[in-house]
């Protein structure tokens, strides 16, 4: 089979390897057809700290020039704060260009609609098929710079400030390591936790060095954090990924709680302190947020998994906690995005208020085991594999919204292909550890045996 | 039809139907990948379209693994000058030239600030086409930087190149129309330096165009009448990136951009001796100075590839066309509207002079352009016809034809800028140009 192509055009947007797929050629295409999607008007451009950040801003700006919109330069922004500031500043929409997670040699376009949300997937659709067609609505006539804002995290800032409680945090002045891992969040985060009545260690802030580990807030990559926490002897350490949207923590022994855990105990304090409301997590968050969610008595939903489902469904049922398993946290009030801001606050009220420790609030949540991997796949055997999948599940509360999920009292499993690699991706979670070990070999196996049929 | 002409003038068109980013993006890729290695510097005009085909183009460069650095709005033979200083390897302008403000191109330049030769030339076209372009990884992308350039150096290099304290002491007072575009940027700069009293008009950048940006009587209205009011000394009106010349008397009288290479070549020509490089599509004006310093005036292809590559093989020191341009090899390896002005003024400073004066020094020829637009395979076969009626006449066919009379000339050849056929003739009284135009429109429409 031929070797799967590393670039991705998909709902999320368009990502690939810079020198390989990514050419700004690519680049000017897909901003052109975004722009003429949106007819033009003031868009705002925002970028993590990838190295090839201004190779690609330019051909963003050529592009979005080119269809009659005029940009606006938001700089260096996590990408919370960049949809903030296409909601607040009424931009007709945005482009930030980050690949998020993804190990430097990549970078990606992730396309944000007005009021500060990812597209509809039906709009990515009509943008991709924009994209696809090549039918560009240049204008003839037009004469506009991109607009620089030095300051566009002013806006994220002001929600920040306003949802927390700032008088409990600064009552405790928790010790805080950050790891800002070079990323999109340096030039704010030490500041910021500051404003909040923190102490402040701040690691990896230079946003001109390379990520000190891979980008994922994955216990894996949490060493260097977690050495800091005991080295400076901190109350709490907290890991961000390159755009800032997804948190980990690491509890005062330096002991990862696991990104699972973040957003357990945001949604846990959120129910207790904040206030009810319903809580919508992915099909493939944890079941001990399902468990808290049940303790504090609110209803709990699943959604498809990707970022925008979860925010529309939190929409729809009118819910203020909510997020992803993998350590995005979304605090509707702030603004119904992933947001390790909003997750940082969370937690910092929980250390402050309760007079616990963090490891002694993570001890008090239901313990899960949980395995994810991805088994490199190609598209179409993928979704071969994922219906063999349908008709084989014995017995368990099956769930099709998203790939498969299978429900069994002591464990479930989630099966699906991936929207931005050629992989399907497989969550097991159970009870025990041997459990999940066992359940997740043997599903492996037969995932690779259906891929050689 | 579109309007995309590629060429060693210049990858131009009208935007965006003919030019537009993805072209710009390709070409700029292809042209790095050419390249290889080094520092880009890049220009733009200050036309509407300039902004995005250069970030457009700075993307490209740098992906290809190239050192970026933007000049904002500067002249072309500015950069010219620059990477001929080796503060760059290489560079590429963004600049309608004398084309009007709906159009815009990508002029690329050599390691010594040259237009592209023809090998050059067809090996960046054929990475064009096969779209071969080098990726650099992510660790050697080219870095993009703003670069401020030295302007000072660039003027104290010319004042070399005439006699500046002569031009100082005359404290000229002159009219300049740069027709909004990049020559406004040296404007005041040059004026302090060669201690001129300077008059602008439509010296703001971009923008709706006061006129056509080709530097021409027909476009010399507005200058014109500026010198009729006061009492200045000369109008000089720029194309958009400051690289051709027309001339306006203290009478305001509008000369014929055929005059500036001529005067120009008298002003150098006292101070050393040089073959003069020009066109077919040139007045017989210069063969005049060539007889009169008894050195030899070549006649090449016409734009400014061909006259600055003959140049730089036959060894000459001076060479331009008839459309206002003069490259002073010394100099820059580029048509220099500046160095123009600078040879015009040294040689009224020098010479005690008015331009009317000086002009009516030269001989007075009859001279009429006409552009026909019609499809590019027509104009090839009906110059092909042309070549075959006057073979007779052993015409010159550098460069579509030109037929040598006794008392005039014509010359009829495709154009490399837009898609028309053009025509040139030039006789010494109005009654021989109207026989040449007779003899022309007569095979025109003949030929079907």
């Amino acid at each position: 089979m031929r070797r799967p192509s590393d670039l991705k055009i998909s709902i999320s947007g368009i990502r690939g390897k810079i020198g390989r797929s990514f050419t700004p050629s690519l680049v000017l295409s897909f901003s052109e057809a975004f722009a003429t999607y949106l007819g033009g008007g003031k868009i705002a451009v925002a970028t993590d700290t990838r190295p090839t950040r201004d190779l690609v801003k330019h051909a963003v700006f050529a592009g979005l020039l080119s269809c009659g919109a005029t940009p606006v330069d938001a700089g260096i922004l996590p990408i919370p704060s960049f949809q903030i500031y296409v909601k607040d500043t009424r931009a007709r929409g945005g482009i930030a260009i980050t690949a998020s997670h993804n190990p430097v040699e990549w970078n990606a376009l992730k396309l944000v609609r007005r009021g500060g949300f990812f597209p509809f997937s039906y709009q990515a659709e009509e943008i991709l098929d924009i994209y696809h067609q090549g039918r560009f609505k240049r204008v003839p006539y037009f004469s506009s710079e991109p607009r620089i804002d030095r300051d566009a995290f002013r806006f994220h800032k002001r929600r920040l400030l306003r949802f927390a409680d700032i008088e409990a945090i600064k009552k405790r002045r928790p010790k805080v390591v950050v790891d800002a891992c070079n990323g999109a969040a340096s030039p704010y985060v030490a500041e910021f936790l500051e404003a909040l009545g923190c102490e402040v260690v701040a690691i990896n802030t230079d946003v001109d060095s390379p990520f000190p580990h891979p980008p994922e807030p994955v216990p894996e990559n949490l060493t260097q954090l977690s050495e800091a926490v005991k080295k400076y002897g901190a109350d709490i350490g907290f890991a961000q990924d390159a755009d800032a949207d997804r948190l980990a923590a690491v509890d005062e022994t330096g002991t990862p709680i696991g990104e699972e855990y973040t957003l357990a105990l945001a949604v846990k304090y959120y129910l207790e302190n904040k206030g009810k409301s319903p809580v919508v997590v992915n099909l493939s968050t944890s079941r001990a947020v399902e468990d808290v969610a049940r303790e504090a008595g609110v209803s709990f939903f699943r959604a498809k998994v990707g970022e925008i489902n979860v925010v529309e469904e939190m929409l729809r049922r009118g819910a203020k906690i909510g997020g992803e398993g993998n350590g995005g946290i979304i605090a509707a009030e702030v603004h119904p995005c992933r947001d390790s801001f909003s997750g940082m606050v969370l937690l910092l009220e929980f250390l402050s208020k309760s007079g616990k420790t963090l490891s002694e609030l993570a001890s008090e949540l239901p313990r899960y085991f949980m395995i994810k991997d991805k088994i490199e796949v190609s598209m179409k055997d993928g979704i071969r594999i994922v219906e063999h999948f349908k008709e084989a599940s014995h017995g368990g509360k099956l769930n099709l919204m998203d790939g498969i999920r299978i429900d069994y009292p002591d464990y479930w499993l989630h099966l699906r292909p991936s929207n931005t690699e050629p992989v399907l991706r497989l969550i097991v979670e159970a009870r025990s550890e041997r459990t999940a070990r066992e359940i997740f070999e043997k599903i492996r196996e037969e995932i690779l045996r259906l891929k050689e049929e | 039809m579109t309007t995309l002409r590629v060429s060693l003038s210049g990858i131009r068109g009208k935007v965006p139907e003919g030019l537009n980013v993805a072209v710009a993006s390709d070409f700029a890729s292809a042209f790095a990948t050419y390249l290889e290695r080094g520092r880009v510097g890049i220009c733009v005009d200050g036309r509407w379209s300039g902004t995005m085909l250069s970030h457009a183009v700075f993307a490209a460069v740098s992906a290809v693994g190239l050192d970026v650095y933007d000049l904002s709005v500067l002249p072309t033979p500015v950069l010219q000058f620059l990477i001929g200083r080796g503060i760059f390897n290489a560079g590429l302008s963004i600049t309608g030239g004398h084309n009007p403000e709906d159009w815009n191109a990508l002029l690329l330049l050599n390691e010594k600030g040259a237009y592209l030769d023809s090998i050059e030339g067809n090996e960046v076209f054929n990475i064009y086409h096969s779209r071969e372009f080098s990726r650099a990884g992510w660790d050697e992308i080219g870095k993009i930087t703003k670069y401020i350039p030295d302007l000072g150096a660039y003027l104290e290099f010319m004042g070399q190149f005439v006699d500046a304290g002569e031009i100082r002491r005359a404290g000229f007072k002159i009219v300049v129309d740069p027709c909004q575009g990049s020559g406004a940027v040296l404007l005041r700069d040059f004026a302090e330096f060669f201690n001129l009293k300077i008059l602008t008009i439509n010296s703001g950048i971009g923008g709706k165009f006061p006129h056509d940006p080709e530097p021409n009587p027909e476009n010399a209205a507005q200058a014109a009448a500026v010198l009729k009011a006061v009492s200045y000394d000369a109008g000089f009106l720029l194309n958009s990136d400051a690289s051709r010349l027309s001339l306006i008397t203290e009478k305001g009288d509008a000369l014929s951009e055929e005059y500036t290479l001529p005067l120009a070549a008298l002003s150098y020509l006292e101070k050393r001796p040089s073959s003069i490089i020009t066109t077919v599509a040139t007045s017989r004006m210069i063969e005049h100075v060539g007889r009169k310093f008894g050195v030899p005036v070549i006649r090449t292809k016409v734009g400014q590839s061909s006259v600055v590559h003959t140049m730089e093989a036959t060894g000459a020191r001076i060479g331009g066309e008839g459309s206002g341009s003069v490259c002073l090899k010394e100099f820059s390896r580029g048509y220099d509207a500046f160095l123009s002005m600078a040879f015009i003024l040294d040689l009224m400073a020098r010479k005690e002079k008015t331009l009317s004066e000086l002009t009516s020094e030269l001989p007075k020829y009859h001279m009429k352009k006409m552009k026909f637009a019609m499809p590019v395979e027509k104009i090839y076969r009906f110059v092909h016809h042309l070549k075959e009626v006057y073979s007779p006449e052993n015409p010159n066919l550098v460069d579509g034809i030109r037929v040598e009379r006794q008392r005039g000339w014509f010359n009829i050849r495709p154009s490399t800028t837009e898609f028309v056929l053009r025509i040139i003739m030039e006789a010494e009284t109005p009654r021989v140009l109207e026989e040449l135009e007779e003899e022309i429109n007569e095979k025109l429409w003949s030929f079907q």
